[in-house]
């Protein structure tokens, strides 16, 4: 048999597994997967060696079938057999080395018996006080909670949860979405997220394929809030609370302009998505959006409003307020009530660092919550 | 002067390169995200670097159990643009899907005049493709993604890259030269 018959049964098996995975069924998909690879791997010796593009072509071909088939170390040997040649043409050498590192990343995951739903996520803060590869702990640290936030929140959206004001995601939530900080190439500051699959998904058997795309659905909600308007947040979540949730959370995300100037989210799945970039600008268009929606009661109309800049020091949502310090300043430190409608995992990661608080003024001085953003 | 037709059905019978499920799979894609943004017929923008052509597109509306199936909106694109970028290939450059070989996440088509006796990969050229549901910026930008990525030799080319703007209704199409 020639490379041409081998290829082509090849090309069936992973037309018949590409059909098999579409219609779920992930275990027929493998097997089929696993005869392509073999087809593909009998189709490279019956090749004239001269044709180099054709066997580069072919080399990736049959690795990468290996790959998905679930047999990583044939395809890690069949990747370094020809890489091991000087057979190859370019193209396929950086092609090969680009499945070894995801042979090798799985491999890991396996060894620790962890398994990823689709799609990753890649973070980078830049601009400011970051550097190339690195940037201040405590940043990096909000960034990663509020991320890490976001993605709970948007399970919980997916799954058509009332909104969470209090306290974290429910233990059945954690357990089975556990989003996972990786390494990411040196960019400016770069951090990747995978959320694990859930060990479960059949407990959330009315809504598993929009849970089973929560990378993509965070990627898409994420990307609305980021736009100058908010139309289309408004279409993909109609949920009025979810939609200011949402808002508040990925202000929190951008850059005020002081210590840094810009976070760029993306897919790294999906080489070609939009990176979705939030700057101080975003950060307005989400204040304007934030103040269009929550017009003030009529009650307060006569109260004076302020903007008050300092540390938030101290709270308890449950009795309704929140304190804030002014370090540096000769300034008492001021309670701020009636907080009811913030959430916790919003104001959480805000602790102990510098905030802006929008507050009504009484006519007896005192202070009512309006709303809460982080100044970083 | 009669707008030629974008030859979306049937793909199987003149792509070899194709099975007759898989192109029934596309071409479902193809219709869920048409129908996503427009009622047909429509006519869409066939454009290369040398040339511009009106296409008229027709399609059946997809039922609710096709749209419940293809619920994943990057699925649908993806393989949605797989339909139009080869009938576009097919109608304007006179091209066909000849062979297909894996990558990590997915797969290239190969494509070369249909009569050639194709013995090996050595003289197709390898069809690039993507999808939009975005604006004729991001049309645009995707071209020119993957214009860079042949300039940069990471790609398996020389190459045709398609990119099909959905909203838009735009396919565009251009040569890239590799450096293998």
């Amino acid at each position: 048999m020639s490379w041409i018959m081998h290829h082509s049964k090849s090309e069936e098996y992973a037309s018949q597994a590409q059909a098999a995975l579409k219609q779920g069924n992930e275990k027929s998909a493998v097997e089929f997967y696993r005869l392509a690879a073999k087809e593909e791997e009998l189709a490279i010796t019956k090749l004239d060696q001269s044709k180099t593009r054709t066997l580069g072509i072919t080399a990736v071909s049959a690795t990468s079938l290996w790959f998905k088939a679930h047999d990583l170390w044939q395809a890690e040997h069949v990747a370094h057999q020809w890489l091991a040649t000087d057979l190859l043409p370019t193209f396929s050498i950086n092609q090969l080395q680009i499945i070894l590192q995801a042979i090798w990343n799985e491999k890991n995951y396996q060894q620790v018996g962890i398994e990823f739903m689709k799609g990753e996520v890649l973070v980078s803060v830049g601009g400011g006080i970051v550097v190339p590869g690195g940037a201040p702990l405590d940043l990096i640290l909000r960034k990663v909670d509020e991320v890490r936030g976001l993605f709970y929140r948007t399970i919980e959206y997916l799954l058509n949860l009332p909104l969470r004001k209090r306290g974290v995601p429910s233990a059945d939530i954690q357990e089975q979405f556990r989003p996972w900080l990786l390494q990411a190439p040196l960019g400016s500051y770069q951090f990747a997220v995978r959320v694990q699959k859930p060990a479960q998904l059949s407990i959330f058997p009315d809504k598993t394929p929009e849970v089973e795309d929560v990378t993509q659905n965070f990627l898409k909600i994420v990307e609305a809030t980021a736009e100058e308007t908010h139309e289309e947040l408004e279409r993909i979540v109609p949920n009025p609370e979810y939609r200011e949730a949402f808002l508040k959370l990925t202000r929190n995300l951008s850059p005020t302009g002081k210590s840094f100037d810009r976070v760029e989210i993306k897919s790294t799945t999906d080489i070609e998505a939009r990176p979705i970039i939030f700057s101080p600008t975003s950060r307005q268009a989400i204040n304007k959006t934030l103040k269009e929606n929550k017009k003030p009661p009529k009650e307060v109309a006569e109260f004076k409003e302020e903007q008050l800049n300092g540390v938030l020091r101290a709270l308890h949502l449950d009795k309704d307020w929140i304190e804030i310090s002014f370090p540096g300043t000769d300034r008492e430190n001021i309670k701020i009530n009636q907080t009811g409608d913030i959430i916790d995992d919003l104001v959480g990661p805000m602790v102990n660092h510098r905030v802006i608080v929008d507050v009504f003024v009484q006519p007896d001085g005192k202070y009512l919550f309006r709303d809460i953003q982080s100044e970083e | 002067m009669t707008i030629p037709l974008l030859p979306l059905n049937d793909l199987a019978k003149r792509h070899p390169g194709l099975t007759p499920a898989l192109a029934e799979s596309y071409l479902e894609a193809a219709r869920v995200c048409l129908d996503r943004h427009h009622k047909p017929p429509q006519e869409f923008t066939l454009k290369n670097r040398a040339s511009e052509q009106q296409a008229l597109v027709e399609w059946e509306s997809p039922g609710e159990r096709s749209r419940r199936a293809w619920a994943n909106i990057n699925d649908a694109t993806r393989d949605g643009a797989y339909a139009c970028a080869l009938a576009a290939t097919e109608l304007s450059l006179g091209l066909f899907a000849i062979r297909r070989a894996e990558t990590l996440t997915g797969a290239d088509y190969y494509i070369a005049p249909s009569n050639n006796l194709i013995i090996d990969l050595e003289d197709c050229l390898r069809l690039e493709v993507s999808g939009t549901n975005l604006d004729i910026y991001e049309v645009q930008r995707r071209l020119n993604i993957k214009v860079k990525q042949a300039q940069e030799g990471k790609s398996n080319l020389p190459a045709l890259a398609a990119v099909v703007g959905f909203k838009v209704k735009l396919i565009s199409m251009r040569s890239v030269e590799g450096i293998s």
